[in-house]
């Protein structure tokens, strides 16, 4: 014990000045868990919330009805090629068979994991932690990535598990199926970055969670039809036009890396995809880390 | 029906930044018809996925969502529609006017530009068709989005499903949902009035008067049922 601190005990001496007492506080003298901690912490914490895990079940219901859709669809894909031989559905295109409920996802999760912490100002006490603003605003986005590919690739590997029985030409088959279903999950994951990235770029700018989910969805909804109408122009502005909406961009760099037949006429132009997607996305993710510079903590 | 509120609900519409949302989409399809109709290509290759794609799938719902979950629901947010309740009015009466000032200004703001999109495209009776088939639409969008806003608390959310997955996604893959689809009553009254091969109707004419009144009268009843023992609750998680 220090000596000039006055044991508790001790009666006061000086009546006039006054007296510290050492009520046993302690300082903490474990291990100091650092900024990878915190950052690992706040993905699972992001990535469960987006789910509605250790949340109330209201908020279970959005994101589990579009979970059980896509598995739904996913379980008529495998039982119709468990009984016709033929599958209905490939794995390029289940992820494209359901992106607006990806997108309808994305629009209520991102919101979820980035607009409440603004509404209800926490940011302070996240950035007074070792964890830095960039580190905030990328784990979010890697949870919503996460999220989205989650979605998007395990009904596929239902749909593989269902397929590699149903076939039967044994190990030939396998890697014949294990091929295609490296591409599904890998096209997978394109989208999920792509969806995501945007996502959580608009949600980040309002704290009004039915704000950004309308602005997210909107984004959607007013791009498509534009797109649509620039492509009957032809030529080579209806080739490239696809770019502007989300689904048609990944669909259109689908069919370049990929080559299966989206309906998106690309032409010549599968460079031009593959540049707007990259250019975009680093674009989304400056902008989505500049947002997190600026936002009042 | 009651003019102070109609006036109220006007002018807590016209007040705020959500009115300029209206604006951009309306803006676009002219954007898009011109710069269609500036390349010289053939109005079937593009007309209908500008009308029927971008005007009747997106723009209609999208400005009849915003103004029919704001005329009430902007109140019901920020809490002045206990000032309303207060007031010795029948639910009924307030439930009309909003309704009467939702319909009114949606169809307004859809139809006008889709008058003008008619009459470049063909002529001025097919503008007429698109600007009759508008109202139609907004009538039966605006009942049930005000409804929406007094039986839901995130009305546009919910709003977006219906526009989004049973219009958009299911009126594609299962065509029976078409019967119960507001679009596709807008383009059967488009039809009826002006039959050309740019819009082709899958609905019935009688059906689909008869539903529009259905979602219409429905909704505003709902709406008055739910307003009558409306609670004012705080916000929730």
């Amino acid at each position: 014990m220090p000596a000039d601190i006055v044991p508790t005990q001790a009666a006061p001496v000086e009546p006039s000045g006054g007296v510290i007492h050492d009520i046993g506080y302690q300082r903490y003298e474990g291990p100091r868990l650092g900024r990878g901690y915190a950052a690992r912490s706040l993905y699972v914490h992001s990535l469960r919330a987006a789910f509605g895990l250790g949340r109330s079940a209201k908020s279970k219901i959005f994101p589990w009805l579009v979970v059980a859709l896509v598995f739904m669809i996913a379980t008529v894909a495998v039982a119709v090629r468990g009984q016709s031989g033929t599958a209905l559905l490939g794995y390029l295109q289940f992820t494209d068979t359901v992106s607006m409920p990806t997108l309808l996802f994305l629009a209520v999760v991102a919101p979820e994991l980035v607009s409440r912490d603004l509404r209800a100002h926490v940011l302070p006490l996240y950035f007074s932690r070792p964890l830095s603003r960039s580190d905030y605003a990328l784990t979010k986005l890697g949870a919503m990535t996460t999220a989205a590919w989650l979605l998007l690739a395990s009904p596929q590997l239902l749909m593989f598990i269902g397929g590699v029985f149903s076939r039967k030409d044994g190990m030939s088959g396998l890697l014949d199926e294990l091929h295609d279903f490296g591409q599904g999950v890998s096209y997978a994951a394109i989208a999920a970055v792509a969806f995501s990235a945007l996502a959580v770029l608009l949600a980040s700018l309002s704290s009004r969670r039915a704000v950004a989910a309308a602005v997210i969805a909107g984004v959607y909804l007013v791009t498509a039809p534009v797109a649509v109408v620039l492509a009957t122009l032809g030529g080579a502005i209806g080739k490239v036009s696809p770019v502007i909406n989300p689904v048609t961009l990944i669909e259109g760099l689908e069919r370049w890396l990929y080559g299966r037949n989206t309906g998106v006429d690309i032409g010549d132009y599968g460079v031009v995809y593959l540049a707007v997607a990259v250019v975009l996305l680093v674009a989304y993710v400056a902008l989505l880390l500049a947002r997190y510079r600026k936002v009042a903590a | 029906m009651n003019l102070t509120i109609a006036g109220i609900t006007a002018r807590g519409l016209f007040g705020r930044r959500r009115f300029l949302l209206l604006f951009p989409l309306p803006v676009l399809l002219l954007v898009l018809t011109l710069a269609a109709k500036g390349a010289g290509v053939a109005p079937d290759h593009w007309a209908p996925s500008v009308i029927d794609g971008m005007g009747f799938a997106v723009m209609v719902p999208v400005i009849a969502l915003i103004v029919g979950t704001g005329v009430l629901g902007s109140e019901i947010d920020d809490g002045t529609v206990v000032h309303i309740l207060a007031k010795p009015l029948p639910r009924h009466q307030i439930i009309v006017a909003k309704l009467v000032v939702a319909a009114g200004i949606t169809a307004v703001t859809s139809a006008v530009p889709m008058f003008i999109v008619g009459v470049l495209v063909d002529s001025v009776r097919f503008g007429v068709a698109l600007a009759v088939a508008c109202l139609v639409a907004a009538l039966g969008y605006s009942g049930v989005f005000l409804a929406m806003s007094l039986l839901t608390r995130r009305p546009v959310l919910v709003g977006l499903l219906y526009v989004l997955i049973w219009e958009a996604l299911l009126g594609n893959v299962l065509t029976g949902t078409r019967v119960l689809s507001i679009h596709q009553y807008a383009l059967t009254v488009t039809h009826a009035i002006a039959p050309n091969d740019l819009i082709k109707a899958h609905v019935g004419l009688p059906a689909a008067i008869a539903m529009t009144g259905v979602f219409l009268v429905g909704g505003a009843l709902l709406a008055i049922d739910r307003l009558r023992s409306f609670s004012v609750a705080g916000e929730t998680s």
